[in-house]
């Protein structure tokens, strides 16, 4: 009898090679409220940002977390989810209502947070809104109107200035930031958009802030976006290179997610309800972390429609549409594209970039694509 | 009693001799193989016998146009692919001699290689490949795939190749192009 010890010692040992910390995070229904449960084998410390119908918990980590998920059914969280950054990790917590509080509280041994999530307006409603899904959309509409963006209705264009805050992006000679050029074209682009269609525009950032890369495609998802277009200005080691580019997503496809793709591809009728819907979680799951793979032909449509035109802008010919693996477009559940508009690294083009002049004209050329996609995206 | 309790320990410690032996031969075979941290020394031509040497190919930006372009050069031979892509990715952060452009910052250091089995690279680099980029994202995909395919195309064990910086997963060099999944070789970049 001694001896099992040991080979428990052994095997469990073996197995664990490393000395890696873990996340575990696991979700379970109270009365009147639903508990989120993060344990960890170290101390942890945290903030925790609520956006929409989301709580973003960032966790500080100074070493790669193991992360594991327990599957769980809940009725006031719809789905967990995380992604990693330079330092920290990032939870995701999607609750099932936007008008929702929340309170959290540590333990210190064994480290855990506590995260308690319950729906706004007693008990009652919140049973009968589980049952009745009209109800929810009540509310969600007098959620919306609270944000003067959003009025209900219209489809949203989502616009999202690259960069911002701490985060300049690239650097032009004559000291010209990425930053500073993407929110002026963004903001010439809302106000085209605003006065010429029946669009609502919302702008991922409107002042020189931090916005995270995940925070962008969530706010493209949480105002239900019918298009996402971020800007950029590109930057490259050529001294010569110039001129626009616009790139939609490439997948660093694996077998599996391959895999996923066609899935997503064959069944995209089935998400048009998109984040908002009614389908199970694991698909929930999907969509959060690679919902952009349901869109990639209307993206490569929409990339080829403003391309053509900031071709015909700048005078360029045969400038294709290019695709690559941005973060910032993986999660976004709606065509989305990101425009480079021009080479800030190019000293030639970073002083066009400083112009109101060009920033206007490449707003213009964006619109003008944007119109000629949707002519034919919107009666598919 | 005694004699009892005599065989009880003799049992124990075979019991203990097998686990161990079992534990590492298991274990060396199924944990990811790094590759072995020996550099290898510059100072060196004392030897007087030539080294065996290998060709390799590495992939460089270039002036000219978008694309990557090879430049062949000789590395000293190894039987493990480990050691040698180490090789291959110390002689990228040295740069080009043909006059192309170095996309990896030359103050980078290669941290650590490995290669699991699924054939994913692991390359580790410090901070500065992040810090001293020049943040973009034609500057970054320069970057992510002069490395994908330099190693990608020298070795045929490395199918995917995932960038890690300071030992953990990033989200981007400079907030473009997505670090959290392996790469697989992008072979419309290269020249020809």
């Amino acid at each position: 009898m001694w001896i099992f010890p040991f080979i428990f010692f052994f095997l469990g040992f073996s197995s664990y090679p490393q000395n890696q910390p873990f996340l575990r995070l696991s979700v379970k229904d109270h009365p009147g409220l639903s508990r989120v449960l993060i344990e960890s084998s170290i101390p942890l410390s945290f903030s925790i940002e609520r956006s929409g119908s989301f709580l973003f918990v960032k966790l500080r980590a100074n070493k790669p977390f193991r992360i594991q998920r327990r599957p769980f059914r809940s009725r006031f969280i719809k789905s967990l989810g995380w992604a990693s950054g330079r330092d920290f990790y990032t939870i995701t917590i999607r609750t099932q209502h936007r008008n929702f509080s929340y309170d959290s509280f540590t333990i210190s041994d064994p480290p855990q947070l506590v995260i308690d999530v319950s729906p706004n307006g007693g008990e009652e409603r919140r049973e009968e809104s589980r049952e009745s899904p009209k109800r929810i959309s009540v509310e969600t509409n007098k959620e919306e109107r609270k944000v003067p963006s959003a009025s209900p209705g219209r489809k949203s264009v989502v616009i999202d200035p690259g960069h911002g805050g701490l985060e300049s992006g690239a650097k032009g000679k004559f000291g010209a930031l990425e930053k500073d050029i993407t929110l002026d074209i963004s903001l010439s682009l809302k106000d085209i958009i605003e006065q010429k269609l029946a669009y609502n525009v919302v702008l991922t950032r409107d002042k020189d802030v931090d916005v995270s890369l995940e925070n962008r495609a969530a706010e493209a998802n949480n105002n239900k976006a019918y298009l996402f277009i971020s800007i950029h200005a590109n930057s490259s080691y050529r001294k010569e290179a110039r001129g626009s580019e616009t790139f939609f997503l490439s997948l660093n496809a694996t077998d599996e997610e391959a895999r996923r793709l066609a899935y997503l591809e064959n069944n995209s009728a089935e998400f048009e309800d998109r984040i908002g819907g009614d389908n199970e979680d694991d698909i929930k799951m999907i969509l959060w972390d690679m919902a952009q793979a349901a869109y990639l032909k209307q993206s490569s449509q929409l990339a080829e429609s403003i391309q053509k035109e900031l071709n015909l802008l700048l005078g360029t010919v045969n400038r294709g549409i290019k695709q690559a693996p941005f973060k910032v477009l993986t999660g976004v559940a709606c065509p989305a594209v990101l425009v480079e508009v021009a080479f800030i690294s190019n000293p030639e083009e970073e002083r066009k970039l400083l112009t109101e002049e060009f920033q206007n004209n490449v707003a213009q050329a964006i619109y003008r694509g944007l119109v000629n996609f949707l002519r034919r995206y919107s009666q598919e | 009693m005694n004699i009892k309790r005599l065989i009880h320990v003799g049992l124990l410690l075979v019991l203990l001799i097998i686990l161990v032996i079992i534990f590492f031969r298991k274990g060396g075979e199924e944990r990811i193989k790094p590759a072995s941290s020996t550099t290898f020394p510059e100072q060196e031509p004392l030897s007087e016998e030539p080294e065996e040497t290998t060709q390799i190919t590495l992939f460089f930006p270039s002036e000219e146009d978008t694309l990557l372009h090879p430049e062949v050069r000789d590395i000293i031979a190894s039987s493990s692919v480990g050691i040698q892509a180490k090789q291959v990715i110390e002689e990228l952060i040295k740069g080009s001699q043909n006059g192309y452009i170095s996309a990896v910052p030359p103050e980078t250091k290669l941290r650590e290689l490995f290669i699991t089995e699924e054939g994913v690279a692991y390359v580790d680099f410090s901070r500065e490949i992040q810090e001293k980029h020049n943040s973009g994202s034609s500057a970054e995909i320069s970057t992510i795939f002069s490395i994908v395919n330099s190693l990608t195309y020298n070795f045929k064990s490395v199918k995917k190749v995932f960038i890690l910086i300071d030992g953990g997963e990033k989200q981007t060099l400079g907030g473009h192009i997505d670090l959290s999944r392996p790469f697989l070789p992008q072979h419309d970049l290269i020249a020809n």
